[in-house]
């Protein structure tokens, strides 16, 4: 589906056109761009020759069920229904299957998903337009049939044209002049098909949203109108004893093994090799995910490792190769168990560079492949200071600082509390799996300012050092202090999410921030200043 | 506070009348940087003298004889300076925005590349019917949304903000629809409907109060718009709020395909920025590639090229100058647009202060030295003086000020400037093959110590002529690296040369051979090496099984070692041929000044600013400042007449970082009431100027006031950050925030 032809733009026409509509459109014409006027029929339904049963029920395994459920409940030509629920997990065929549904019965309706309609609005404009036969386009100024904010005004619009729409699909019956009613008729029928239920939740005032939408059977008391819902959770989720007539639920549980099986054999050019791929993959992957959206993405590049030792593909493999072939593939399923954002390389320039780098990140797949040492994008040396001293005021519990930074009282100190704590080792520990528990730590902007300052200054000394030692430069005359621009730094920080700052107060000072930087990378940071963080790091 | 400020202003008493409400404090913030700076130009009285000669205060100079047709003079020379300040910014300005445009063409190239075939692979999976609101019901291959991760490579977005606009115009030209959305867009308070209104606003060119995704799925179904990608460039992702991207991400989702939007994101950090920010369902329907731009050295070192090396704008800077914005650039802020930004400011600077420097717009384009002698015979005497008294001229003993020798010797200035950048492009192509940055060879290069001991020692070994400082140096910054350029980069540059494998030498001859075109006697030297590099290869074909050279060639002792020693050996010899004779940084040559900016305090003031540091200095000297006759005599003593946030501050300073309230109170009670034994001030207000009006009458300050004037001076320190307020566990304790100066 969705092969109807081309985009279609219309000058708006009056709706009394709608019902004479011109059939031959009706079927998907090659014509580019010709301007239609809309009809119910067309624009209502897929407008296309509707898809037998048999069909239906094979593009949708392990929904078979399902399928017959809704063809049930929805009932014959013209049959009256009562509200619908359609529940399940995401991904497990909800949508798909009701509007294959639906482009099986070749019937009328109206769908709108919450996640594009954002908010209450944009929902019942959206509803309405497609009602209306209303299409937005640079003449209209792209805007709405009609502007509707309050449920009131829409349950008013909506039974109007809903109204109309019915009657206009009663009206051809009578004059049984177009070519459309040869055709097994589209029905009495009119349906609204509200998707992604559970985002209305996420919306300001959405109580009343969700009563208005389960009301509306009752609301409308037009029999000619079915609804159905569609959501990732289950109904109990939704009611509450307000009295209006509940929708029927109707429950998609996750696919099995064998269903998933099934949808991915589907369409296969070489199926033999494939379901040997499966049998390989299959299983690991069902224990993290039955997801198809999830697996279906995994899959392709995995099956493209596994072929890559094959020469043709379009062998049937046999056991011995199978084997090999596992063995070949082998590494590469447990990193990439974990991995949904794998990032590919499209420079040209320097591919070798970059082949190199995606060997490795092939071996490493779990996202781990910035196994480069260097910190790959540029930082000034008092940002990176100020990303460290952050680093360990959020690892570092806020009493240490004095014994870690302050050079005259801090080896004292230390063995002091070292002897203090073998005695009470096991409750340290215990304090200390919970900081682990925990997280980072927030700290106040002084806390950091004076670990900043003192890093500093032992690092310039360091600093000079190094550069003495390899000739970098030559005197630190022209000196730029670190410490200028520091609420800069900061800021920047900030921005590139390394900090996260937390309530604010500029006069107290009271504002908190928290590192929520990995200490892979202050580690990588550290050494490309050369320096020694894990001297400063505690560890119980 | 706010009077003191202001002191020389017309009519202190009006000002200080003591509007108790009117916080004023931050004119101490603003009014006071002004002054403050000239203050510090001027203090020093011993600065160079150019300052002395700008031409806002052109009498405190020397000229005795300033009479009025010097002034008419002052004023078409400076008319002069403004214009040649114009033209050669102009210059530079737009060299600079090629050279950055230049760099990234090719990422731009690549990326419409991508953008291209992604197209054609949406498309390829059919062209459904976009107006349709359900989502598509059939299997295609690329439910993914395809993603470009723009790796910026530098954690300060500001360069890129130009990039990702040229970005889209350059998309934009080739025929894709372009919205470029910055992670305002993307703020939680505006939520998904204002990252859509821009979207709409940009793209379809409408704006709407309920933004609609349907309405892009409408407007691209359009006939004109139907057959081009649309692209939608994110600059700064990292920026974004996290769950509206990812709305928006899933949003593009259900309309996949029959809306063939492709994102382009700019990420600053690390390609796992993405995976940090977004949720894994967002993640998920994305399909990332990875693209980078120039890092910002890699952009810095072609800026540096072009405009310091590559052309003679006739505007350049000093060793100390070039080092304070690579210090500054390194450590502080590591942006290209405030190197840029810097450069003006040093540009601007050296056009106000340096009566001559109207030269410079024609060492920009004429090159004769006829035209030399013809435009400085029409000098001023005064010009001519102010030429000759220059300290770099002094140095060479040139006395006599005649116009010719001026003109000969901007002449030779330009050449040997010629001369010293085509030697630092030969050192730079070395530097290369270490990933030196040209910027630091720049640096060392422009040092006039270094030069002055290797012309001194007149020692040709680079590596112990460094270390070897000569007492007699003549130069002003002498001895004020010595030690530290011991391995410096241009030694581990000439050390470099000497084990440079075959094949990269010959290519580094050939570039040489390009740079050298002006200096002929260097010209013909690398001719003859590479002629004999030639002959190498043809006599023993082959052999560059070698090319992993050890650092001591000299150790092995096969023939084609010895052989390719020679090569390599006389290459490092004329490099640091090379470097002796035509390295010659600019602050050596006579007449720089005309062309050359030094004065690094005054960019640094105007580049750092260091307010805090600035503040305190001001509280605990307010005098030098204020220039009253009361205080100014009193040296260190803290006396009532000074202001009373510079008396608190004072007394501070005797406190650790915990102040007692009670005490600071009661020594600034002291202080008030100490010249009481001399009956004299009276210390209603706190400005100066008043107290001295009404100096004779008595000491009636109440308890109240002086609380009054305590609490308003702490408040005044609290907000100016020195301070903070006394917490809940120490009520009668403040702390001290800033320390050390």
């Amino acid at each position: 589906m969705g092969k109807e032809g081309t985009p279609q733009i219309t000058k708006r026409t009056t709706r009394s056109s709608s019902s004479t509509a011109d059939s031959s459109n009706a079927i998907a014409t090659k014509t580019v761009n010709a301007p239609r006027p809309p009809s119910i029929i067309s624009d209502l339904t897929f407008g296309e020759e509707p898809m037998s049963l048999d069909a239906l029920l094979s593009s949708f395994p392990g929904r078979r069920l399902q399928v017959l459920e809704l063809l049930q409940l929805i009932g014959p030509l013209n049959s009256p229904m009562f509200p619908l629920f359609i529940y399940g997990g995401a991904s497990t065929g909800k949508s798909s299957v009701v509007l294959q549904v639906f482009k099986h019965l070749n019937r009328p309706f109206v769908y709108s998903s919450c996640r594009t309609c954002y908010s209450p609005r944009i929902l019942f404009e959206s509803m309405l337009n497609q009602l209306l036969l209303h299409r937005r386009n640079a003449g209209n100024g792209y805007s709405s049939m009609k502007r509707c904010e309050r449920p009131a005004d829409f349950v008013n619009f909506l039974r109007e044209a809903l109204t109309d729409v019915v009657n206009n699909l009663k009206e051809p019956i009578k004059k049984a002049s177009s070519k459309e009613l040869l055709k097994p008729g589209h029905g009495r029928m009119i349906y609204l098909i509200f998707d992604h239920l559970e985002l209305i939740q996420e919306w300001d005032k959405s109580s009343g949203i969700i009563l208005l939408l389960f009301n509306l059977f009752d609301i409308l008391k037009m029999s000619e109108v079915g609804l159905i819902f569609i959501s990732n959770v289950s109904p109990d989720a939704y009611y509450s004893n307000t009295g209006h007539v509940e929708p029927i639920p109707v429950y998609f549980p996750d696919y099995t093994e064998d269903n998933l099986c099934q949808i991915f054999m589907r369409n296969q050019a070489n199926p033999k090799l494939f379901s040997s791929f499966l049998d390989v993959v299959l299983r690991p992957f069902c224990r993290m995910t039955r997801r198809v959206d999830e697996l279906s993405a995994a899959f392709p590049l995995l099956f493209k490792k596994y072929c890559e030792p094959l020469s043709d593909l379009g062998l049937a493999p046999t056991e011995d190769m199978k084997r090999k072939l596992f063995s070949h593939l082998q590494p590469h399923i447990a990193p990439s168990l974990n991995e949904i954002f794998r990032v590919q390389y499209e420079s040209r320039v320097d591919v070798k560079a970059k082949e190199k780098v995606r060997r490795k990140g092939n071996i490493r797949k779990l996202g781990i492949e910035d196994a480069l040492d260097e910190i790959d994008f540029h930082m000034s040396i008092s940002a990176k200071y100020l990303l460290i001293s952050a680093f360990l005021a959020s690892r570092n519990p806020a009493t240490l600082d004095a014994a870690l930074f302050d050079s005259m009282g801090g080896s004292d100190n230390r063995k002091r509390k070292r002897k203090a704590s073998q005695t009470s080792m096991e409750k340290k520990e215990n304090t200390e799996n919970e900081l682990l528990m925990r997280g980072p730590g927030t700290f106040p902007l002084e806390r950091l300012l004076a670990i900043f300052q003192c890093l500093t200054s032992v690092g310039e000394g360091s600093l000079e050092e190094g550069q003495r030692e390899d000739g970098g430069v030559m005197a630190e005359d022209g000196d730029v202090g670190l410490m200028s621009d520091v609420l800069l730094q900061l800021s920047t920080l900030c921005n590139a999410n390394f900090i996260m700052k937390g309530g604010t107060c500029p006069l107290e000072g009271s504002t908190r921030y928290r590192s929520t930087v990995s200490e892979e990378m202050a580690l990588k940071v550290a050494r490309s200043l050369r320096f020694p963080l894990s001297k400063y790091l505690y560890r119980r | 506070m706010a009077p003191s400020a202001i002191p020389d202003s017309p009519s202190p008493p009006t000002v200080s009348d003591n509007e108790e409400n009117n916080l004023q404090q931050f004119f101490v913030l603003h009014k006071a940087l002004p002054r403050k700076s000239s203050r510090k130009v001027s203090g020093p009285g011993k600065t160079r003298r150019k300052i002395d000669l700008s031409p806002a205060s052109p009498k405190s100079e020397g000229k005795s004889g300033a009479n009025h047709v010097e002034e008419e003079d002052d004023c078409y020379y400076e008319q002069l300076r403004v214009e040649a300040f114009n033209a050669v910014w102009s210059e530079i300005e737009t060299k600079i925005k090629d050279v950055l445009r230049e760099i990234n063409i090719s990422a731009f190239d690549e990326v419409h590349r991508w953008v291209c075939e992604c197209f054609s692979t949406i498309k390829s999976s059919g062209t459904p019917e976009a107006v349709r609101p359900y989502p598509l019901v059939t299997d295609i291959n690329c439910k993914q949304i395809f993603t470009a991760l723009v790796l910026t490579k530098n954690i300060e977005f500001v360069d890129d903000l130009l990039t990702f606009e040229e970005l889209g115009l350059h998309l934009k030209s080739k025929g894709c629809h372009v919205a470029n959305l910055s992670s305002l867009d993307f703020s939680a308070k505006n939520g998904i409907g204002g990252c859509l209104r821009s979207l709409l606003r940009q793209l379809v060119m409408v704006s709407l109060d309920a933004p609609d995704i349907a309405v892009l799925a409408s407007w691209y179904s359009e006939q004109e718009n139907y057959n081009n990608p649309s692209v939608v460039i994110i600059g700064d992702m990292e920026r974004c709020s996290g769950s509206v991207l990812a709305e928006f991400i899933l949003m593009l989702r259900e309309w996949v395909v029959k809306i063939p939007i492709i994102l382009v994101m700019g990420v600053a950090t690390t390609i796992d920025a993405p995976r940090n920010l977004l949720p894994s369902n967002a993640l998920k329907h994305l399909c990332p590639f990875k693209f980078s731009l120039g890092s910002p050295y890699e952009r810095m070192d072609a800026i540096v090229e072009a405009v310091l090396l590559k052309t003679c704008f006739g505007f350049n800077v000093g060793h100390k100058v070039v080092f304070f914005l690579r210090n500054y650039f390194q450590r502080q802020d590591g942006t290209v647009t405030s190197f840029i930004k810097a450069f003006k400011i040093a540009c601007a600077k050296h056009f106000s202060t340096e009566p001559l420097s109207f030269l410079c717009r024609d060492l920009l384009n004429d090159d004769s030295e006829g035209f030399w002698s013809e435009k400085c015979a029409l000098l001023p005497e005064v010009m001519l003086k102010n030429a000759f008294s220059f300290p770099s001229c002094q140095r060479c003993k040139m006395t006599e000020g005649t116009s010719e020798n001026l003109a000969s010797g901007l002449f030779e200035l330009k050449k040997l400037q010629k001369n010293w950048s085509s030697v630092v492009l030969c050192l730079h192509e070395v530097g290369k093959f270490q990933k030196m940055h040209l910027l630091d060879i720049v640096c060392e290069a422009l040092d006039p110590a270094t030069y002055n001991k290797n012309a001194s020692d007149n020692h040709l070994g680079i590596g112990n002529g460094f270390s070897k400082s000569s007492p007699s140096d003549c130069c002003l910054h002498a001895g004020q690296y010595s030690g530290k350029s011991k391995g410096g980069i241009i030694s581990q540059v000439v050390r470099r040369v000497r084990d440079l494998p075959v094949a990269l030498l010959s290519q580094l001859l050939n570039i040489w051979r390009k740079h050298t075109k002006g200096i002929s006697e260097i010209h013909d030297k690398v001719k003859e090496l590479q002629s004999m590099l030639k002959f190498e290869d043809n006599g023993k074909s082959l052999k560059q099984d070698s090319k992993d050279t050890p650092k001591r060639p000299s150790s092995r002792g096969t023939m084609n070692m010895e052989d390719k020693k020679t090569v390599n050996e006389k290459s490092a010899t004329l490099m640091e041929y090379m470097i002796v004779n035509y390295l010659q940084p600019i602050e050596c040559i006579p007449f720089h000044e005309i062309i050359c900016f030094k004065n690094v305090e005054l960019l640094q003031s105007a580049l750092i600013g260091d307010p805090r540091r600035t503040v305190q200095v001001d509280l605990l000297k307010s005098h030098n400042f204020l220039q009253c006759s009361c205080c100014s005599r009193s040296g260190n003593v803290l006396l009532p007449s000074m202001h009373d946030t510079s008396i608190m501050y004072t007394l501070a300073q005797e406190h650790g970082d915990l102040i007692n309230l009670h005490d600071w109170f009661q020594s600034f009670k002291e202080i008030l009431l100490g010249p009481s034994t001399k009956g004299k001030h009276k210390m209603k207000q706190s400005p100066l100027s008043k107290k001295r009006k009404d100096r004779d009458e008595p000491h009636d300050i109440s308890e109240a006031s002086i609380q009054a004037r305590f609490c308003r001076a702490v408040t005044e320190l609290q907000i100016t950050g020195l301070l903070r307020m006394p917490s809940k566990r120490r009520p009668d304790y403040v702390q001290r925030v800033a320390f050390g100066l």
